[in-house]
């Protein structure tokens, strides 16, 4: 059986609702109708990031300043500790 | 040409204003504004790097162009130890680890942030109104929204209160608040400059841009940020804009330019902002350039198709903001329903709007009806884009249907400011080089080229700035 995810939880934002002007934007997507062109010479990948152009996947190391700056906005430390609110319960 | 970063440079250069003294002038300037333009002033860094810049000159040393120049900074951009806020409430502590390539590139040059500007938060706002900092009031009328999300970046420029800005543009946030405030505004090409270090709202379209008082300021601060980046997987090359694109040769140079007519048809135009459009198509005839009248998708179409994309990208790239690992936090009794609080109580209405939209959109049963077809939508908008530009040079559009409306009126009708977008988001979506200049109607006029064509129009904006001199 389908199962669809409620709102709220989809976007962890308590009492999620649908909103109208946003339904009205579904609407007028729903009836519209796109042209058909195919113009052969027209290439969709030229806004693609080609594969041979990635950088390599490799970790990039911060340095010092950059490492304190994410340190000091974590929300919460306690005698030297970065606390987290929760264990994951599933 | 005339360029206010040429004659401050020039001003600094010879001794006539000592860059402390500029830096004190301008941060007084936004201390003392009404107009609720700045999140943050850098004081610190603006007169340590001030100071550095007299200890040269007192040397006798030349400085460069941009040394010196006063500049803000949209708050939604990065800048290592200031405060990186995005206007809003959940990141109202954060501090920035890091630089983001644009504003380094500036700063490697010799330019110096004053200010982190207002805005819409995360850049979700046309009126610059949804921000946990308040209202930006607009620089010719306080009454008035300044537009958005860059309103801050545009109000500063327009008053003086920076030499320039720069804005952050998704759908128009940087094209539209420039009109508004009678200043120039350039969305370039989408991956000319590196969006590294901008916070990500639509990545599909997020661009980054200057807004400056004159066309010569645009061209200099487009070639100091351009280039391809590592950090920026979207960036790419680019050749720089000489000097000699605005010596126009009289009348005419030749240029072609298209006009959509679906985007005359819109029935929420003011009848003003036609009738001046229409004028400025004559104003075209008389100089001998040809004018094309070209179809187009209607305005509505090309909202949703905007919004609905937008949305999506949105709900994906702030999932990341559940107070975690950085943002202001609160708890609950599990810890899903702390990230659901936290988010709940630190977005505005319109973020968390566009959130819930955007997870809508991609949820099962809406994503093949509503998300693949705004895509295929897309896909057809860039190609009707590349058989336009195969006719003309540039394609000229209002900037708004409608004038700035006052401060507070629009902010409860959602449905009514996204279609305040109707003119920029196609421009946005077909990822093309888009100019605001301040002239032919009440809002300003749009100038679209084809991809990597912005020295097109420039050099377009220049002639039609003399023109509407004549005029």
């Amino acid at each position: 059986m389908e199962k669809t995810m409620p709102l709220d939880l989809l976007s962890s934002i308590k009492g999620a609702q649908s909103s109208e002007a946003v339904n009205k934007l579904f609407d007028v997507i729903k009836g519209a109708v796109p042209d058909n062109h195919t113009e052969a010479s027209y290439d969709m990948d030229e806004h693609a990031v080609s594969i041979h152009d990635l950088r390599s996947d490799e970790p990039a190391s911060c340095d010092a300043d950059q490492k304190e700056l994410i340190r000091k906005n974590f929300p919460a430390e306690k005698n030297g500790y970065l606390v987290v609110p929760k264990v994951m319960e599933e | 040409m005339e360029s206010e970063i040429g004659k401050l440079h020039q001003d600094l250069q010879e001794g006539k204003i000592s860059c402390v003294q500029l830096v004190e002038e301008k941060m007084k300037e936004l201390k003392d504004s009404r107009h609720n333009t700045g999140n943050v002033l850098l004081d610190d860094l603006a007169r340590s790097r001030a100071q550095a810049v007299d200890a040269k000159l007192k040397a006798g040393e030349e400085i460069g162009l941009l040394e010196g120049i006063p500049f803000g900074v949209k708050d939604v951009y990065l800048l290592q130890g200031a405060k990186a806020t995005a206007s809003s409430e959940f990141l109202r502590n954060y501090e920035a680890p890091y630089t983001a390539t644009a504003i380094k590139k500036l700063m490697e040059a010799g330019a110096i942030p004053l200010v982190k500007e207002n805005c819409d938060s995360f850049g979700h706002g046309s009126s610059n109104e949804n921000s946990a900092f308040g209202p930006v009031k607009n620089a010719l009328d306080e009454s008035l929204v300044p537009g958005g999300s860059s309103g801050g970046s545009a109000v500063n420029v327009a008053k003086g209160h920076t030499v320039f800005s720069i804005g952050g543009d998704t759908g128009g946030s940087i094209r539209q608040p420039a009109g508004y405030n009678r200043v120039y505004g350039l969305k370039p090409t989408y991956g000319r400059i590196s969006r590294y270090g901008l916070m990500a709202y639509a990545s599909s379209t997020d661009c980054v841009g200057p807004i400056a008082r004159t066309l010569e300021d645009i061209r200099i601060l487009l070639n100091t940020m351009s280039g391809k980046d590592p950090q920026d997987q979207t960036s790419i090359t680019s050749a720089p804009i000489s000097k000699e694109v605005f010596e126009t040769n009289g009348p005419g140079i030749g240029f072609k330019v298209g006009y959509y007519t679906s985007f005359l048809e819109n029935k929420a135009l003011d009848p003003q902002i036609k009738a001046d459009f229409l004028s400025l198509l004559g104003t075209l005839k008389q100089l001998r350039i040809k004018v094309v009248p070209l179809d187009f998708y209607d305005t509505e179409v090309l909202v949703s198709t905007y919004y609905i994309l937008a949305m999506a990208e949105t709900a994906s790239n702030l999932a990341r903001l559940d107070g975690m690992t950085y943002g202001k936090r609160l708890t609950a009794d599990t810890l899903k329903k702390g990230y659901a609080l936290s988010r709940s109580v630190h977005f505005t209405e319109e973020t968390k709007r566009r959130i819930i939209g955007g997870n809508q959109i991609l949820s099962q049963g809406h994503s093949e009806e509503i998300y693949q077809k705004a895509r295929v939508l897309r896909d057809q908008i860039l190609i009707k884009f590349k058989q336009d530009f195969q006719e003309v040079d540039v394609i000229v559009s209002p900037v708004s249907p409608g004038t700035p409306p006052t401060i507070g009126s629009s902010l409860n009708r959602p449905l009514d400011m996204y279609m305040s977008d109707a003119y920029t988001v196609g421009f946005s979506l077909g990822g093309l080089p888009t100019l605001t200049a301040p002239i032919g109607t009440a809002t300003g006029i749009q100038l679209s080229g084809a991809k990597n064509q912005e020295d097109s129009i420039l050099k377009f904006a220049k002639l039609l700035t003399e023109a509407a001199k004549w005029n």
